[in-house]
Parts: C-alpha cells; structure tokens; sequence
C-alpha cells in the first residue's frame, strides 16, 4: 500500500511557514545582533581599560602620588615586568555586599626606574544589562512587525485565494447527473482565470461526452432489439419447420434464453437512460393501494411466496406512474427473487414510507454496492443487475430516501417518499 | 385471412411471412413506408404487421392514413422502442396491440387471432378446435358444449395452445406469454408444469387429448 502523504490546508500552509520563517529570521537576526553588540561592547571596554592605564602612567610619570580605589584601579610595585593580561574576574564589593563580575586589564611598566603594576577594572554586568536591553527591544519591535505582517497576509491571502475557492466549491457540488451547466467565473488573476478557462473548456467536454454516452447506450441497446428479434424467430422457425431432435432442441431453447437475458438487459439500460434523460416529467397523483394489488395479481402463480400487503388506504405519491409501477414491481421482483424458503413477502406502505421485505439467512454482505449496476450480490444468473440501480435512480430523481436493513432474518428495503 | 406485413428487416419479414403462412395465411410483405402505403390503398387485408420505423418513413403515418380512410383491418404495431408514450401513441392512434421486439412468433400469431377475434368477426367471438369451444367474450370453455371449468392461467393458456396449434412451444414462450417480462422471476419450470397438468387433465377428464409433449420439454396442442 502507498504510504499516505500528509495534507495541509493551503491558508494554514502558508501561515505556519510565514511563522517558521519568521522565527528563523528573529532567531538568527538576533544571534547576529547579539554577537556584533557584545564585541563592539567588549572593544569598548578594553579601550576605555587601556585608557585609563594609560592616564595612570601619565600620572605615576609625573610622579603623581596615587593610590589604588578599590575596585576599579589597583597599582603596586613589583620586582618584574610581567606580561600583559586581560581577564574576567570576580571580586567581592563590599558595598552591595556580594560577588560582582570584572573585567580586569593587568600592565606592568617601568616608570621613573620602579616596576609599577597597573590594574584597571569594570563592572562587566554594566555592558550585559545593556546587550540584553538592546536584544529585547529588537526582538520585541521585530515580533510585533512580523504579527502584524502575519495579520496582514492572512487576510490577504484568503482574498487572493477566493477565485480558487469558488472554483473548488463548484467542483465538489458539480454531479454530472443533474445536467447543470457548471461556469467558472473570470477573475483578476491571470493564472486563475488560465484554471478556469481550462475548466470550463474541460465541463463543456465532460457534459457533452456523458451525454453522448447516455445516447450511446440507448442506441446501442435499441438497434440490437431488431437483430434478437430476427434471431428469435429465425429460431422458432427452425423449431417448427424442421425435424431437429431432443438435443438440438434443447440448445436452441438455451439460445432463446439467453436473447430473453439481453433483451431484458437492454429494456432496462434504455429505461435507465431514458430516465437520465429527463423523459419521466409528467407526473400524476399515483394510488399506490392499487397499484400494489394489480402488481400483486399480475405475480400470481408465479411463485410460492405470498405477497401480504398492507397498505393505507391513502397512500398517495405525486410522481411518475410509470415509474412508480417500475419501481414497486423491481422492489418485489428482488423480494421474490432473493427470498429464501417459502416465507411471505411483506409490502407495507403508511406515512409515505414504502417497505418491501423478504426472508433471508444472513443479511447482505455489502449492502452499499447493492445498488449498483450490475453489482451481484449472488451469482444468480435471472438477475440482470439492474434492478435495484433502477430503483435508486428513479428515488435519486425524486429525492426519495431508500435504505436497506437487516432485522429478525428478514430484508427490509424502505423509500421514504417526501 | 390476408395479412400485410410491413417490415424494413428483410431478415424478420420473411419469418414472420413464413410462420404465418403456414397456418394457411396469405401473407404479402412491404419492405418501406411507400411500398406500404401503395399496398394499404389497393388492396383489402385483415390484419397489417406495422413496423414503426420504416425505412422511408414512419409506420404511425400508415396507421393514420388507415384511420383517416376508415379502412377495416387489424392494426398491430411492432416496434424496438418499448417506451411506454411509443406504445401510448400507437394505441391512441387506433392501432389494435403493440408488441415490442424481440418478440416470439407464437405471441405475435396470438395476438393476430385476438385482434381479428376482437375486430371483423365482432359478435363471433367463439373459436372451436374439434369438441373443444372457448366464447372469449365469457372467457368460458367447453368441451362437447360442457363447460369446464378453468383458472385464468389456464383459460389464457388453452387460448394460447388453440392459436398457436400444431406449433411447438417451449415452456420459456408459454411462460411469457402468461407472465410477461415477469417470467424471468421463474426459479423453475414447475409452475408452468403445474398449470399445464392441470389443463391436460381437465381436458382429459372431458375426454380431450390434444396436449402433446414435443422434444421432451416443450409441447405442442395437436391432434392426432
């Protein structure tokens, strides 16, 4: 199985990476910042160290009397000259009483014949109270410009996006059943509007492709009555005129069951398309009491399964009557045809909800495919496939809600008529 | 009786031609809507096979010019298009039974005898095989003029062995004609054994025999 590519929501998509990326750029701006503040920082220092060194030399030369304040300068005499230092260190100020960080420059040099050290220092937190105020305000004004941004994009995006939406949402309400002409508005955008032209010239295709389709089959299954029917009776002949024996009998019989299969085949293809078509329109105030007693009598003899109806004196349905015919008489013929034992086949009708129940065994295995075409459910060979797709057709013409349940070993097919 | 059969299908015209005429029908062909036309002005039939789509035109123009000059014959439509406002149409127009392709010659030659039964020999309506007689009007049947008592299976199906006689028919043709395009609800044949022993024994019981057994599933109403 292909492993599942995890989708995102385009709008969203767009915000979480103008968010990624804005956090990357904060991050890595302020890094940078935070590097070049802290040297200039530090270079700052050490000069203002050395200078202060420097301005104790002049005075230690001039032969200034000095004496060290603690803790910023330091100066003692020292038998050598040491090389220079610069460190960080830690020195207790007894003023605010606690451990404070410095920087600390150390020169030794040679003035007026003694060897002086001089040590400068400075309070190191100082600079870093300063950094941090720096990058927190940076960072700060930067948030506040990419929510802002963000805000900004989003909104705009939607609105930028709507001609793609629009367009999506017809796509997904588009049924080629309907036979609705589907047009996708121009916009200011030239690649959508490139989509919807494409679109458009694509829907035009489909619909004028479907319909021929639908033609196709109605033709097809029409001028192949006219051949069945001169097979047919090319074989009664032969049946009649000659002397043909058992066998041959018996394959030609077979024959005629078979053109019996096709010719079914046919009548329902050409219904389903003549119901595609649109050829159903009249409509009649159908009594559906009567209608369910003459279909009744006209099934008589033909099974052992009776048929029990009870149906409400007024049950009344606006619809086709041809239809309405087609679709009792499909919904019995399943019954009858997939009824187990010899159990009666039920046919109720009150508040407008026909059901049609048969004994069964074990409930349907897939009960969404069982209105179909041509889908099976066993390998019954009467059945042509299409009478229950007959059935939800007419339904889906009239918005009939039909459903299929399985309850105390019996099948149960409702419509509810609205 | 003379019968026009208007069919642009060679193929099926001559079948047609050939299971009617040997029931000692004159049967003439028209094979487009003009050789129809010609032959529905100059000459007298009972009964016309009308093909809806002529070639040259359509057979529902024949029905009207067979309406407008009021002629007496037995209009029966065959037509591919089994769409219910077709059928209407036809009948509207006057024409006596419709029957759509493909059909069996057995159905077709009954419902010729029916229309012809129904139409020219209005009041006549008896038709006799031997002892047996059957008044479609009553849908009665009698044996040496003993009625006998039949279901409406049966009564449709002794109807059905009278006007195809001496044909075979096979329990597939019987079944249709009796059911219609029910019949392929049929599990099995039983009910239409059941229906014909039925028939067999009631005739029997009369003293009738006719029903005979033909390649050992299909029969055939014969005398001997």
């Amino acid at each position: 199985m292909k492993a599942q590519t995890k989708t995102y929501n385009l709008l969203r998509k767009t915000s979480t990476n103008f968010l990624l990326m804005s956090a990357g750029l904060m991050v890595f701006t302020a890094s940078a910042l935070y590097i070049y503040t802290r040297d200039l920082l530090n270079e700052e220092i050490e000069e203002e160290l050395y200078s202060q060194v420097a301005f104790i030399e002049e005075n230690l030369k001039k032969g200034t009397k000095l004496s060290p304040i603690q803790p910023v300068m330091d100066i003692q005499r020292v038998e050598n000259l040491n090389p220079e230092t610069l460190k960080d260190t830690l020195i207790f100020d007894p003023r605010q009483n606690e451990v404070e960080l410095f920087k600390e420059l150390t020169i030794s040099k040679q003035i007026n014949n003694e060897i002086y050290e001089i040590k400068a220092r400075t309070l190191v937190i100082e600079s870093e109270d300063l950094l941090l105020g720096i990058i927190i305000s940076f960072l700060s004004i930067l948030a506040l410009a990419f929510i802002i941004l963000f805000f900004i994009n989003k909104s705009y995006n939607k609105r930028l996006w709507l001609p793609f939406f629009n367009s999506l949402n017809k796509l997904k309400n588009f049924s080629l059943e309907s036979r609705q002409n589907i047009t996708f508005d121009t916009s200011n955008i030239n690649e959508f509007n490139e989509l919807n032209l494409q679109l458009n010239t694509l829907f035009k295709k489909i619909n004028a492709d479907y319909s021929s389709l639908k033609q196709f089959t109605e033709n097809v299954s029409h001028e192949s009555q006219t051949p069945l029917a001169i097979i047919q009776a090319k074989i009664e002949n032969i049946i009649n005129e000659n002397n043909i024996n058992d066998k041959q009998y018996i394959e030609l019989t077979s024959i005629q069951k078979d053109i019996k299969r096709l010719t079914q085949l046919n009548k329902h293809l050409i219904l389903l398309a003549k119901i595609d078509n649109d050829q159903f329109s009249e409509k009649a105030s159908v009594n559906f009491k009567h209608l369910l007693q003459n279909l009744k009598n006209s099934f008589d003899g033909i099974s052992n399964h009776s048929i029990v109806l009870n149906v409400n004196e007024n049950s009344f349905v606006k619809m086709n009557p041809h239809l309405a015919e087609i679709l009792c008489n499909n919904l019995l013929s399943n019954a009858i045809k997939y009824s187990d034992d010899e159990q009666p086949i039920e046919v109720a009708m009150t508040d407008n909800i026909l059901t049609v129940s048969n004994a069964g065994n074990h409930p349907i295995k897939n009960p969404e495919k069982i209105f179909d075409r041509f889908y099976k459910e066993s390998g019954l060979q009467k059945s042509s496939g299409l009478g229950l797709a007959i059935v939800k057709k007419i339904c889906a013409l009239y918005d009939y809600k039909i459903s299929y349940t399985f309850e105390n070993q019996r099948h149960y097919f409702s419509i509810a008529f609205k | 009786m003379k019968i026009l059969i208007a069919e642009d299908e060679i193929a099926l015209q001559h079948s047609i031609q050939l299971y009617l005429q040997s029931d000692g029908n004159v049967c003439e062909v028209a094979s487009d809507f003009y050789e129809a036309q010609e032959k529905i002005e100059l000459y007298d039939y009972d009964v016309i096979i009308l093909d809806i789509n002529l070639e040259t035109g359509s057979g529902l123009d024949i029905l009207r010019i067979i309406k407008k000059e009021n002629k007496k014959i037995g209009v029966i439509i065959i037509s591919a298009n089994s769409s219910l406002e077709n059928k209407l149409e036809g009948l509207d127009l006057g024409a006596d039974d419709y029957i759509t392709k493909p059909f069996h010659l057995a159905e077709l030659n009954s419902r010729i005898k029916a229309v012809l039964r129904r139409g020219k020999f209005g009041g006549h309506d008896t038709i006799r095989f031997y002892e047996i007689s059957v008044n479609t009007r009553s849908r009665t049947a009698y044996v040496d003029d003993v009625a006998i008592n039949l279901t409406r299976k049966e009564y449709d199906l002794l109807l059905f062995f009278i006007s195809n006689q001496g044909r075979v028919l096979s329990k597939e043709i019987i079944a249709e004609h009796l059911w219609g395009d029910h019949s392929d609800l049929l599990d099995n044949f039983d009910f239409i054994y059941v229906h014909i022993n039925n028939l067999r024994k009631k005739l029997k019981d009369a003293g009738s025999r006719y029903i005979k057994t033909a390649y050992g599933s299909g029969y055939k109403f014969l005398a001997e």
